[in-house]
């Protein structure tokens, strides 16, 4: 049996996902739509953060600059070159995951602190050079005008259309993930984080799996970016500044650092309470503070195995023995 | 190029570095402590000078108002440390990173939420009129930042060194396991580490918010070149700090002067970049993981 | 005998320390050699020069006349030079037999494209993989085991899952670190056969060790190390009475067993 559909418990979150995937769209609400939608984007991009903070243990604090380079890339392409978007989106996921593979390598020299701190500024870089290369990107004012993608005469125009792309690629990329932790590749990954000298004397060239993942996370980024360039047909600086990767981490530590299907979980957790609160100004992001600080001390796993152990404590407290 | 041109960036650059340093001194003081960064000490920053903005809003004489500001940020180091750092125990570096940026994301978000967005400005300490010297204008909130540094920096020297907590604190920094055999409690240090960092920010937040405007985002930013003025330092010692400090300080407003003051940013970033890597050759040889 | 190792002038000081003096030392394929010597001796100095964690000062590394000079830890892993750590270093968040399963990394390859679409290499070498790491997991005797989470073992157990992990990279020589050190007499006799039985299977087994009299009956030749020099070299009876390890290791030992 394929490993992603071990388990009763997961087969059963999976029917529950694919259920709610298909109704949503079909009561013909836009705004349900999009929100789920923008929940599969940030889906996408916080599974690769977990795969490099959860599984392989190294932290990123400017992930968004690789959704933002995505996103630029295919906007950039598609609009001012005429290039066909798919293409765009294509040429936008190589170049990406080929930056990331190369600053991986000094970046990877750092450890820990260190490490949080480079990524952090390389994000900050990032987010600066979109703001300020403005012949390009047309800085703040915003970059407009993005083509949407078309396969044929059919072109995903429409929420509804666009929220079935999106889940696609959404949930492609979580059996992609999950096959690969699942494998040679993941073990090595898990060894890198819980001893990086022992998994070296075994014969793992850690560096080179961790930019490896790295560059992965990035093309997961690039893809994203990508699709929210199309979807929304505009892009500037904010949604890709140094708010948002932290952003990311939020939604990559509610859903469980070490889990892929947890992913969806954070990013709708995060999104759904940002929509919530939208009212009340920012104090969401008071929230999100107070989350990943409980999150961190009591279940460092995550919320949902965190509820999971407590119920299990509970009941086998209610039980007579 | 004019003499007064150059003593002007000079003069800048000291002033801005001395916040730097005296930010880099609170990295310095709970990295070495507890061997944790903590990325919320920008926004100890922060709060120094917007909750000294809204006490002397209230009718607090200056003075009182600045005082009162440093205390209550104490308060919020020594909270911060008692909720979120000591029930973590001993987490992975990880999980403290995580901890320390959700502090700070919580801090910054109310902040918003009490102040609003708009930057606000302080009275200077004594008069905005400006002294002159060799040509340059120096205002002298300028000479204030200089001056309370000196004294900080020397005062936190003599903290360390000369008193019992100090050398406490020093021991728990050079061999955590020892200092606990010797009857040193790691968690209280780890308090009075992060009570001490507050209040040093919190000192920074109100001495330069009269001369560049304090808002709740300012945070991020004044963290990222304190740290950089730390990782200079090389996190040990008061005086690596100082010097961090004034390099990052000098060398960010000779380029913003000679250059663009669009890279002024980016110089702190450059720096960044070439001390990790510096660095990093070091940690090489370091000890196991993250 | 072949040499599997040679060192010639090693020396490694760190700062003004130094930890291992222009040591000559030849380590013979196919035998088990102990090296000994009080704490600060720069036995595991040595190892970690040999496994290239540290790279010398001066002097030289050759494994099978190749001087290992340029090759860093992971490269002489897939070499054949394998080792345990004294700390241990089990991967603690995975199971027994994944841990197991870490060591075939570097015998095996299909990469992460196969897995990301689950090719058949992927699954042809996994079945592999999984199959010799049952099978190096039963050599240590803890086949039972196989699927609880490591961190839940014994500590001896633990070194024993650290040294099936070496085992399955499929080494030509293991360094074992303290193999024996926090275990009961029992499990210290298991140690002795498990390195015995290494051997057997044609792998020369180097040992840093406290516990003498695991040395003497395990090992077919000694070495004393002080102060990261040689101080004598023998089979275990002639380094026994031998008057300066006597003076400079023995002495002080026997006080303590």
């Amino acid at each position: 049996m394929p490993h992603f559909i071990r388990g009763r418990g997961k087969m059963l979150a999976i029917a529950t996902l694919v259920v709610l995937l298909s109704i949503v769209p079909l009561l013909g609400n836009n705004y349900y739509t999009s929100v789920l939608l923008i929940i599969g984007i940030h889906a996408i991009v916080t599974v690769g953060l977990c795969l490099l903070m959860g599984y392989t243990g190294q932290v990123s604090l400017g992930h968004a600059a690789f959704y933002g380079i995505g996103a630029y890339i295919a906007a950039i392409l598609s609009k001012t070159y005429h290039v066909d978007p798919w293409l765009a989106m294509v040429v936008a996921i190589i170049a990406t995951a080929a930056f990331a593979f190369a600053i991986g390598f000094p970046v990877f020299r750092l450890r820990g602190n260190y490490l949080a701190m480079a990524t952090l500024g390389l994000g900050i870089i990032i987010w600066i050079l979109f703001r300020e290369l403005d012949w390009i990107t047309g800085g703040q004012s915003g970059f407009l005008d993005i083509p949407t993608l078309s396969i044929g005469g059919f072109a995903f125009d429409s929420d509804f259309r666009f929220y079935y792309l999106v889940w696609g690629f959404c949930l492609a990329v979580m059996f992609i993930s999950q096959n690969i932790v699942g494998s040679r590749m993941g073990r090595a990954m898990r060894a890198i984080r819980d001893s990086e000298s022992a998994s070296q004397s075994l014969g793992i060239n850690a560096t080179l799996v961790k930019v490896k993942i790295l560059a992965l996370s990035a093309a997961y980024a690039a893809l994203a970016g990508s699709l929210y360039a199309y979807y929304v047909g505009f892009i500037d600086p904010p949604p890709f500044g140094f708010l948002f990767s932290i952003r990311l981490v939020v939604m990559a530590v509610v859903g469980g650092l070490a889990s892929i299907w947890g992913a969806i979980f954070g990013a709708a957790s995060v999104r759904l309470l940002t929509e919530f609160l939208h009212p009340f100004g920012d104090i969401d992001v008071v929230l999100f503070g107070l989350i990943i600080v409980v999150v961190m001390i009591l279940s460092p796993q995550g919320v949902i195995r965190g509820l999971g152990d407590l119920w299990r404590r509970i009941s086998r407290r209610l039980t007579p023995s | 190029m004019a003499t007064w041109q150059l003593v002007q960036y000079l003069v800048t650059g000291i002033t801005v570095g001395s916040i730097y340093a005296i930010v880099g001194l609170g990295f310095t003081i709970i990295y070495s402590v507890t061997g944790i960064i903590n990325f919320a000490q920008g926004e100890f920053v922060m709060l120094g000078g917007m909750i000294a903005f809204s006490l002397i809003g209230l009718g607090f004489p200056m003075p009182v108002a600045l005082i009162l500001a440093v205390v209550l940020v104490t308060l919020v180091g020594i909270i911060f440390n008692l909720v979120a750092i000591r029930p973590a125990g001993r987490a992975s570096t990880i999980t403290l990173i995580i901890i320390t940026i959700g502090g700070a994301l919580f801090i910054r978000a109310v902040a918003g939420l009490y102040w609003g967005r708009d930057a606000v400005a302080l009275p200077p300490f004594t008069g905005d009129e400006s002294l002159s010297f060799l040509g340059a204008y120096i205002l002298p909130q300028s000479l204030w930042v200089i001056g309370i540094t000196a004294v900080l920096m020397v005062g936190v020297y003599l903290l360390l060194n000369r008193t019992l907590v100090g050398k406490a604190l020093k021991a728990a920094a050079i061999n955590r396991r020892a200092a606990a055999l010797v009857g040193i409690d790691a968690r209280m240090m780890s308090l009075v580490s992060f009570a001490l960092a507050a209040a040093t920010g919190a000192v920074a937040g109100v001495v330069i918010a009269p001369l560049s405007y304090a808002s709740y985002d300012m945070g991020i930013m004044l963290g990222l070149k304190g740290f950089v003025a730390a990782a200079m330092g090389g996190f040990t010692g008061v005086w690596g700090v100082f010097l961090g400090g004034l390099g990052l300080g000098l060398a960010e407003s000779l380029a913003a002067g000679y250059i663009s003051s669009s890279y002024k940013n980016a110089i702190a970033l450059i720096f960044l970049f070439a001390v990790l890597l510096i660095r990093s050759r070091r940690l090489m040889v370091g000890e196991e993981g993250a | 005998m072949a040499d599997i190792l040679q060192m010639k002038g090693l020396t490694k000081a760190f700062g003004g320390v130094i930890a291992v003096n222009e040591l000559d030392l030849e380590i013979h394929e196919g035998e088990i050699i102990a090296i000994i010597g009080p704490n600060g001796a720069g036995k595991t100095t040595l190892f970690n020069l040999i496994a290239g964690v540290f790279s010398p000062t001066r002097g030289q590394i050759f494994f099978h006349g190749q001087d290992l000079a340029g090759t860093n830890d992971y490269q002489r892993a897939r070499m054949g030079i394998a080792r345990t750590f004294q700390d241990v270093r089990l991967f603690g968040n995975m199971s027994v037999l994944d841990n197991v399963m870490v060591g075939l990394h570097s015998r095996s390859k299909y990469g992460m494209l196969s897995a990301a679409f689950r090719l058949p290499q992927g699954h042809r070498e996994e079945a592999s993989i999984r199959l010799t790491a049952i099978n190096t997991l039963n050599l240590v005797g803890l086949g039972q085991r196989a699927d609880i989470n490591a961190s839940e073992l014994t500590f001896g157990q633990q070194k024993l899952v650290s040294i099936a992990r070496a085992l399955a990279t499929k080494p030509r020589v293991i360094m074992l670190d303290e193999p024996a050190a926090g275990s009961n007499v029992l499990e210290t006799q298991e140690i002795s056969d498990l390195a015995k039985r290494i051997l057997e299977m044609g792998i020369t087994v180097i040992l840093v060790e406290h516990d003498m009299r695991f040395v003497m009956g395990t090992a077919e030749r000694v070495v004393v190390l002080d102060s990261g020099e040689k101080l004598a070299e023998g089979t275990p009876s002639q380094v026994q009475n031998d008057r300066r390890v006597i003076t400079a290791y023995l002495g002080e030992q026997e006080d303590q067993i």
